[in-house]
């Protein structure tokens, strides 16, 4: 009786998991698995190969273009991650002084942009960039003396990649470091004005190290996202000028759909995955030993 | 010297009047209570004093300096909060020194100042410990001491020990008053307990709605309250309230009868002047109610309803035939059954008069 019970228990459990774990496995396990495998054959896009042991590896070793990209990719980093954090944490600071549906309006403009597609926020802002008619192009003209045609210039292609990753993804940051300051209570910030504490001795004593946790956590998930760069670039540049802002997803790419390599690319896609994964971890450790 | 002397303070939030030409004058070193209903003010015009809201209309001075629009920081005032307001992140000791490393003042002074106020709290042992590492009534006194530690010319409390359970702020309430003999600082301490206002007030502010119903001393606001609301707030159980006609008035007699036992004229103290015929309320305590018949009592009859049994004393509560409520102190052994019909006796000396407006008659 006992045991009968037991196992129609155990049995419920099984096929109320029985759905995460098939999808998990088709979706997500077996891919990766895969990616592995594959990485260390021959094989076109399509189909299987032969086993090649790390020749893809010694094949990418050798090839410019890779250190291009993983310099690239590292730049784009570099521009986004940090700024973007701190752009999203200037912002709700100011936007929390705001009271009522003031905040809630101020809030949902800063968070559109994240909701728009990403080929939407590449054409605007390719018109706004735009060389003959972009609005933008008065800034760029009154401190650069002329007129710029941004995408087309190794110089300024990658920063104003980044700037616009930075302005379509903001809206989320704002709104985790929102949610973040709300949690801080107001007494904290009276009890310090009491005691003579200054606006930035506030925020130096009080907000930024209790809102630390969220802005690890906002870092992490920017470095994140920011390493699987791919969608602006391939929209905006497609890599170029003169490959200055080929990143490694559209090395993967080209490699897997252009080229045939499915081996190759997976190879790419292994490096860049152990990459993201090393460095996350890293990051968030890091990040949350020096918050303590 | 640090004395607060409040004078025609009003607050709006909006249109809203919460405030009402409050005036309030506390000496140097005394300990006052502003005790009332929660909603009553109390908290805002702690903060008005504090400098954390505005004041909206009158004057506020400390020390006869006129401090109504002056920064928080400037008022030589420390406020403990309800929430104890410490930082989860820095430790016993960097908490209490916030305000002096705020200041930049030197290491040496600091650490003295800490350790000492440590030492009157006894939180010597605490220092290196986090917040989150205290007990309730530790933290409270990491609050206390982060005050103690400015040398304020006034502390402000407010509702400081709400956020204990009753033992513990039972003992606290004892620190508190410990703590305002060893330093003899100006106090104002906020809370709707009116039994933490008895026992600590040197003055009792009572507020209702914005507006002080009176002002005193513990005692003299238990013996001689101005109106029906402050007689029956202070005081634990509540003052009973009887309705009762005005037969006849002489000479600062009221000759009265209780609704609820007609043709037992009796008289207490109050006004001439009052209409005759009119209708007023009778407030007596429970400690001056007595069960069975009794010479020179009112006599009353009513139903036991429950008992509310404390050992020693017991509260009775019963229904009067009219149906108002009684309280009843029982200090012997009798103790009535539920439903019992029952026969009180109540003390004329002991009686208040109050008109149907609530105003004291006396
Ligand atoms: N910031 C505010 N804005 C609007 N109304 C407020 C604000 N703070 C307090 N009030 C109102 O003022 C009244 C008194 O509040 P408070 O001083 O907190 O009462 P107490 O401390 O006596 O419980 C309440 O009716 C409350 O709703
Ligand atoms: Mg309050």
């Amino acid at each position: 009786m006992l045991m009968k019970e037991g196992r129609s228990k155990a049995l419920a459990a099984v096929l109320m998991i029985a759905p995460f774990v098939i999808t998990y496995r088709t979706v997500f396990a077996y891919p990766v698995y895969k990616m592995f495998a594959l990485s260390f054959t021959d094989a076109p896009l399509i189909g299987e190969g032969r086993w090649v042991g790390f020749d893809n590896y010694a094949k990418l070793l050798n090839q410019k273009l890779f250190f291009t990209s993983v310099w690239n990719t590292g730049y784009f980093v570099v521009l986004t991650v940090v700024p973007n954090t701190l752009i999203g944490l200037g912002l709700a600071l100011m936007v929390v002084r705001l009271k009522g549906w003031l905040q809630s309006l101020v809030l949902v403009l800063f968070f559109l942009p994240y909701i728009l597609p990403v080929s939407v926020v590449t054409q605007i802002w390719e018109w706004v960039l735009d060389q003959q008619f972009g609005i933008a192009q008065y800034l760029i003209e009154f401190f650069t003396g002329r007129r710029i045609s941004v995408f087309r210039d190794p110089i300024w292609a990658m920063p104003m990649v980044a700037l616009v990753t930075i302005w379509w993804t903001n809206g989320f940051n704002l709104l985790l470091f929102i949610a973040g300051l709300r949690n801080i209570p107001a007494d904290y910030y009276e009890a310090a004005t009491l005691d003579g504490a200054t606006r930035w001795q506030c925020f130096q004593r009080i907000t930024w190290p209790l809102i630390w946790p969220v802005t690890a956590l906002v870092l992490t998930l920017q470095l994140i996202l920011q390493l699987k760069i791919f969608d602006q670039v391939y929209l905006m540049t497609e890599g170029g000028p003169f490959n200055s802002t080929y990143v490694l997803l559209q090395l993967v790419y080209r490699e897997a759909f252009r080229l045939n390599h499915g081996g190759l690319g997976s190879a790419v896609a292994v490096f860049l995955f152990l990459i993201i994964v090393t460095v996350s971890v890293l990051q968030y450790q890091l990040l949350r030993v020096r918050g303590r | 010297m640090s004395g607060i002397k409040l004078t025609g303070v009003s607050k709006s939030f909006g249109a809203v009047k919460v405030i009402h030409d409050v005036d309030i004058e506390i000496q140097q070193g005394e300990f006052a209570v502003f005790v009332g209903p929660s909603g009553c003010g109390k908290s805002t015009l702690l903060r008005m004093i504090a400098g954390l809201e505005e004041t909206t209309g009158g004057q506020i001075r400390i020390d006869t300096e006129d401090v109504t629009r002056r920064e928080a920081s400037k008022r030589g005032v420390a406020m403990v909060f309800q929430s104890y307001a410490l930082y989860p992140h820095l430790s016993v000791f960097d908490n209490m020194a916030f305000s002096l490393s705020i200041a930049r003042r030197p290491k040496a002074e600091i650490d003295a100042k800490v350790r000492a106020a440590a030492d009157i709290l006894r939180l010597g042992d605490y220092l290196s410990h986090k917040p989150s590492q205290l007990s309730g009534g530790q933290r409270q006194r990491v609050a206390i001491g982060r005050a103690i530690v400015r040398e304020p010319r006034v502390f402000l409390f407010d509702e400081p020990l709400s956020n204990l359970d009753a033992e513990l702020r039972v003992k606290m309430r004892m620190e508190i008053a410990r703590l305002h003999r060893q330093i003899g600082a100006t106090m104002i301490y906020v809370t709707h307990d009116q039994v933490e206002a008895m026992t600590l007030a040197d003055k009792i502010v009572v507020l209702k709605a914005g507006v002080v119903q009176q002002v005193g001393e513990p005692l003299e606001l238990y013996r001689n309250p101005d109106n029906m609301f402050v007689a029956g707030f202070i005081g634990s159980p509540g003052m009973n309230f009887l309705k009762a006609r005005v037969m006849s008035a002489a000479a600062g007699r009221l000759v009265v009868e209780l609704e609820d036992a007609p043709g037992v004229p009796f008289d207490v103290p109050g006004t001439a002047g009052v209409p005759l015929g009119k209708g007023i309320f009778l407030g007596v305590r429970p400690e001056h109610i007595a069960l069975g018949e009794r010479e020179g009592s009112v006599p009353l009859k009513a139903t036991a309803e429950f008992i509310e049994e404390l050992g020693g004393t017991g509260y009775l509560h019963a229904l009067t035939a009219t149906g108002a409520e009684m309280t009843v102190e029982c200090r012997g052994e009798e103790r009535p059954h539920p439903k019992q019909a029952i026969r009180l006796s109540l003390d004329p000396k002991e009686m208040f008069a109050f008109s149907e407006r609530g105003e004291r008659l006396r």
